[in-house]
């Protein structure tokens, strides 16, 4: 079988039939050109897979858009149950008021004097006391959640580094020993 | 994938009745690839991001004409690429996108390695841009050539005849030294 350029890509970008693959794999076993063409076109993508996709500067909301809040009529048809315990709990409120003005009030409680100032004292020197250990207790937790980050990411970047080297290396070697074969092959001849 | 595939189809039926809930779910799950899809078409971070926002609400404002959920990821990219272009034609006259140049600053999405993503870019940049968008249709988003003519609303003859010539110029442009100067030779 006679494998054009055309479908040898469509081979390579997965565009064929099973039995349309097993024509080319035997084509690509007979034919040593049709191999370098299958080789370049492999180069060619491996370099296109070496630009990564980007991750987005910020996520698409779709929640917080006014385009998507109910109108105030469905936000009514949809409160039924809400609007039925409010009912329940103004009535509760009214048999409350209704029964407490009922009763006699009694004579105010006398009241010890409160000291705003020592009160305030006292919530500083706490919050004083507490800081310094919360601040500490956070910042190694920052510390510990950024390291982890740091190595995971590092690790990631080495792994994707090491991945793609050796596919360009690969690449690189093929086409090295393809020149070395087709030098031997001339001198032979 | 079949497994992924299934839920997609649920979520669409569910946000085709209204569940807002269903469709944030959809866009979280495809706004990365939409916004790299228009990232490479527009080559602008910023105006990538805001097509991508348009793209996902004119999608939910739409979404009940979509009669197949099954063809939900091929409608999507129609509604993007229609957004990307209606832009590049109304900033054409005075920024003209061919000579655009190629916004790959830092923090630009983790190119292994430098050298070669530089020189990918060059050469995609050399493309026209129904050729370039072919190559990302079929290399970075991996559609079949019939969702592609859907796409991008033309023949199955034409996406091909597009995605041929691309893959031969890249070939060219990004052979190993020795190779190029073989082939141009």
């Amino acid at each position: 079988m006679k494998v054009t350029p055309d479908q040898l890509k469509d081979y390579v970008f997965g565009e064929l039939s099973a039995a349309e693959r097993r024509e080319v794999e035997a084509a690509l076993h007979a034919d040593p050109t049709l191999r370098d063409e299958y080789a370049r076109l492999q180069v060619t993508q491996t370099a296109l897979f070496s630009v990564r996709e980007e991750e987005m500067p910020r996520r698409i909301a779709f929640v917080s858009d006014p385009v998507f809040e109910p109108k105030w009529w469905q936000r009514w048809l949809s409160a039924g149950p809400q609007l039925g315990f409010a009912s329940a709990a103004l009535v509760a409120a009214a048999i409350v008021f209704h029964a407490v003005h009922q009763q006699p009030v009694p004579a105010p409680a006398p009241v010890a004097q409160f000291d705003q100032a020592a009160f305030e004292r006292r919530i500083a020197e706490g919050v004083a006391r507490a800081l310094p250990a919360a601040l500490e207790q956070a910042e190694a937790r920052h510390k510990t959640q950024l390291a982890s980050v740091m190595q995971e990411a590092e690790s990631k970047y080495q792994r994707i580094r090491r991945e793609e080297a050796r596919a360009m290396e690969a690449a690189y070697n093929y086409e090295q020993e393809k020149k070395k074969v087709d030098y031997l092959r001339s001198v032979m001849q | 994938m079949i497994f992924r595939e299934v839920e997609d189809r649920d979520l669409i039926l569910k946000a085709q009745k209204g569940s807002v809930d269903a469709y944030n779910l959809l866009v979280s799950r495809w706004e990365k690839r939409v916004y790299n899809y228009i990232l490479k078409l527009v080559r602008n971070r910023e105006d990538a991001l805001d097509l991508c926002q348009d793209a996902f609400l004119k999608a939910y404002q739409n979404l009940k004409k979509l009669e197949d959920p099954a063809r939900f990821s091929g409608w999507l990219f129609r509604i993007a690429h229609n957004e990307a272009y209606s832009m590049l034609r109304r900033r054409k006259p005075e920024d003209d996108i061919d000579t655009a140049p190629v916004d790959i600053g830092p923090g630009g999405g983790g190119m292994l390695p430098v050298e070669t993503a530089l020189a990918v870019e060059a050469a995609m940049t050399r493309l026209s841009p129904e050729q370039r968008e072919a190559v990302i249709l079929k290399v970075y988003q991996g559609f079949k050539f019939e969702e592609m003519a859907e796409i991008l609303d033309c023949p199955l003859s034409t996406v091909k005849s597009r995605l041929y010539t691309a893959m031969d110029l890249l070939k060219t442009a990004l052979a190993p030294n020795g190779v190029r100067n073989e082939s141009n030779a």
